[in-house]
């Protein structure tokens, strides 16, 4: 509970902190930077923004042939979430990872890549070169009750692939939004052994929740390691996660993951830019809390949100000087849990199953709809506000749902209006 | 972005204060209202306006492909370019949200693949140019259909087919200025339109804006941040790197005017006030006048001293990077911006915003 006064709450990032509550919130650099950090960070910043183009080109290419985006802040505009559209033309910002239930994974543990297209359904192509298949998106409504007789209404996805040539085998698809970018350098620095000490995989203090850690394959160092980045948690590193979306994104190959013959469309300097970019952005300071967001935050405790929402972390060792040994306030544990049948993506992702997703970092999530216009909520954008996205909770998260919507509707006012500040 | 406005953490410590009070919120609401009704909804109409022109200059044009025709369509294009490029000092909102940044003004110009459309028999519909990339549209792809590389583009050079494509680009462009227009002022797939959103700042229920800090604080982060671009940015990548690829409006030798225009930007954001659409309200400066006038003279002198810094380095351009007599120039002006860039992070965001 973050008292009146209590500097490290106000400070969500620690030192990486920046007091800006606008648009340009989520895309700012650590103020606690180097000038060596900084022009590096910068150099991420460009590269971060640049659009790519199909080769050969004098500026940018690399493109392709398939792909889903042509930039970074093309699906994370402003550094933060993109929305939930997907399909034909530039304005798709969301993605279908795909996968068989049998067969052979790609890397250790790995999902099951579909033959012909991978694991993930590139949806756009440069002029000439076949796209895997075309995704729509509906929703349909979904009635409920708060525990007053308020009625509320949720909607669910309802995603169709029109495939440009029919996979063999029964494909499992799971849509995903993009999440925004910045403080991602903290999460990276929290060791390991902090976070094998959130887990509790069998509920040995039987409260309900369990949490794992999802082993994910490093392909840098050839191993398994703690996945931590992202909605499944099936990403070890920024490096990683950035060179994954280079190619498979933006089609565009780069040192982890060159073309067969080991051509490269970028190179290391312009990866590890980008990588950087990404784990030196600084974390957005909370808002001034009123009483009701007091009351909210103490009502997020008692609801036990806190169990998979972790206030409070400290960052390890980090080759990034800036992130290093940092308190912090992320509101997650980096692990998976089973979240229920209603958010079930029945694709399992390394050691994370069809029920399970990673505990979504809150820090900044007051500012969502600051940065983006119509900004939704949770893996695929299904929730349009924040108390949608609470009422989606299922599995091990229930029972914390339960208590939110059994509350009053000033009690669940107050708990949202605490997710406003931060 | 390179830096923010860093407000001091007392702002949210100062939330909490002994008494449990809240912070006082900044308090002219006319400012912010004014900023979203006198500066932003006019120049996205005046956006919208040139758009249209340009749109049925290259009606004409493809109607009747002449030197006049096609030196009309470029002026229209350097006419519809302004008002685009005096909204960088605010791109916040359904502008950078809904994909028609990127959409008008993407870059580079996916010329591959431009040239293979032109060369496919694909019927050019108004669907099939919407869902094009964005590197084959906007601003950026019609500029070089129009002036072509190194400004060698003759009227009799133009087929058919890339007038066609020409017309399609501008009237792609027109609805996307048309839907940002709209985004302001009515609602839109059942959003309050932007205006309200903005102008509403620090009222109970405004997610976006919950404080009308929050709102000043987009405006000078936005100023800032033009400025970061322009000198740090749009001048400083291809000069550094002294590449005439790298600059922004190069087909069309425009990129001075696209930078007085960001700085033009900043003095509507700071003064409420749009010269070009005839708006005026009350800005930032008047606020600022009534409290520290010698303060209000500095930015006005600064923008206007960045603006003619910037009229000063010898067109193109894409040339002035490559020629040493014209570095000192380019030094200059961005010594100019800088020193903005300096004074509206500084001393004006402790004036307003203490």
């Amino acid at each position: 509970m973050a008292a009146c006064g209590d500097e490290a709450a106000l400070a969500p990032g620690g030192d990486t902190t920046i007091e800006d509550r606008t648009s340009q919130a989520y895309r700012l650099p650590a103020p606690n930077l180097d000038a060596d950090a900084l022009a590096l960070h910068l150099d991420g910043d460009v590269a971060f923004e640049a659009t790519f183009v199909t080769a050969p080109a004098p500026v940018n290419g690399g493109l392709g042939p398939v792909y889903n985006h042509t930039s970074c802040i093309g699906c994370h505009a402003r550094d933060g979430r993109g929305l939930p559209q997907i399909g034909t033309g530039p304005t798709s910002q969301s993605l279908v990872r795909v996968s068989l239930a049998e067969g052979t994974p790609a890397v250790p543990g790995g999902a099951v890549p579909v033959p012909g297209v991978g694991a993930q359904l590139q949806d756009h192509a440069i002029f000439g070169a076949a796209l895997e298949g075309t995704p729509t998106l509906s929703w349909t409504d979904v009635d409920g009750a708060y525990g007053d007789g308020a009625a509320y209404q949720l909607r669910a996805p309802q995603l169709a692939i029109a495939w440009s040539e029919e996979p063999e085998g029964a494909v499992m698809t799971s849509l995903r939004q993009p999440p925004p970018v910045f403080g991602l350098g903290l999460l990276e620095a929290i060791d390991e052994p902090t976070l094998t000490a959130l887990a509790d995989p069998d509920d040995r203090d039987g409260d309900g929740i369990s949490g794992r850690v999802n082993y994910v394959w490093d392909a840098q160092l050839g191993r398994a390691m703690p996945g931590r980045f992202g909605l499944k948690a099936n990403t070890p590193t920024l490096r990683q996660q950035a060179a994954a979306a280079y190619v498979n994104d933006m089609g565009v190959t780069n040192p982890m993951f060159p073309e067969d013959d080991g051509a490269i469309e970028i190179d290391a300097a312009r990866l590890d830019a980008t990588a950087f970019y990404t784990a030196t952005l600084a974390v957005p300071a909370r808002a001034a809390a009123n009483a009701a967001a007091n009351r909210g935050e103490q009502l997020f405790d008692q609801f036990r949100c806190t169990g998979c929402h972790v206030p409070t972390l400290v960052t390890g060792d980090s080759p990034i000087a800036a992130v290093a040994h940092q308190t912090i306030q992320p509101f997650t544990d980096l692990l998976v849990h089973d979240m229920g049948d209603g958010l079930a993506d029945g694709r399992p992702d390394f050691g994370a199953d069809g029920r399970e997703w990673r505990t979504s970092p809150l820090w900044g999530i007051g500012l969502a709809e600051t940065v983006l216009v119509g900004a939704r909520y949770l893996h695929d954008g299904r929730a349009r506000t924040l108390d949608e996205a609470i009422l989606w909770h299922g599995g091990e998260a229930e029972a914390a749902r339960e208590r939110f919507r059994r509350a009053s509707s000033s009690d669940r006012a107050a708990l949202v209006a605490f997710l406003m500040t931060l | 972005m390179r830096y923010s406005i860093a407000l001091a953490l007392s702002l949210s410590l100062a939330a909490c204060g002994s008494d449990g009070g809240t912070v006082a919120d900044f308090d002219d609401a006319a400012l912010v209202a004014d900023f979203a009704d006198q500066v932003a909804v006019p120049t996205y109409a005046l956006l919208d306006q040139r758009a249209a022109a340009l749109e049925a200059a290259a009606v004409a044009l493809e109607a009747a492909p002449s030197a006049t025709t096609l030196e009309a369509a470029k002026a229209a294009w350097v006419a519809t370019r302004s008002p685009w490029e005096q909204n960088e000092a605010f791109l916040f909102g359904p502008v950078s949200s809904f994909g028609y940044d990127p959409a008008m003004d993407s870059w580079p110009v996916n010329t591959n693949d431009l040239e293979a459309v032109l060369a496919a028999p694909d019927e050019l519909t108004a669907a099939y140019i919407h869902n094009l990339p964005d590197s084959q549209k906007g601003f950026h792809t019609i500029e070089y259909l129009l002036w072509g590389e190194g400004q060698a583009r003759e009227a009799e050079d133009l087929t058919a087919r890339e007038l066609t494509y020409l017309t399609g680009l501008s009237r792609e462009l027109h609805a996307t200025t048309t839907a940002l227009a709209a985004s302001w002022t009515t609602s839109v797939d059942g959003r309050t339109p932007y205006r309200d959103v903005f102008a509403t700042a620090g009222e109970t229920g405004n997610t976006a804006y919950p404080s009308r800090t929050a709102a000043v604080q987009e405006l000078l982060g936005g100023m800032a941040a033009i400025c970061d671009e322009v000198a740090n940015g749009k001048i400083a990548d291809p000069y550094d790197a002294h590449d005439p690829n790298l600059v922004e409006s190069q087909y069309s030798y425009n990129s001075l005017v696209d930078f007085q225009d960001n700085l033009r930007s900043v003095r509507n954001a700071y003064t409420g006030a749009v010269a070009d659409a005839g708006t005026s309200g009350r800005g930032l400066a008047a606020w600022v006048a009534e409290r520290d006038p010698a303060l209000d003279t500095r930015v006005r002198a600064e923008i206007q001293t960045a603006i003619d810094a910037l009229a000063a380095i010898p067109a193109p351009f894409r040339d002035a990077i490559k020629d040493p007599t014209a570095y000192a120039k380019i030094e200059a002006a961005q010594a100019a911006i800088r020193t903005l860039q300096q004074t509206i992070e500084g001393d004006l965001t402790a004036t307003v915003l203490p």
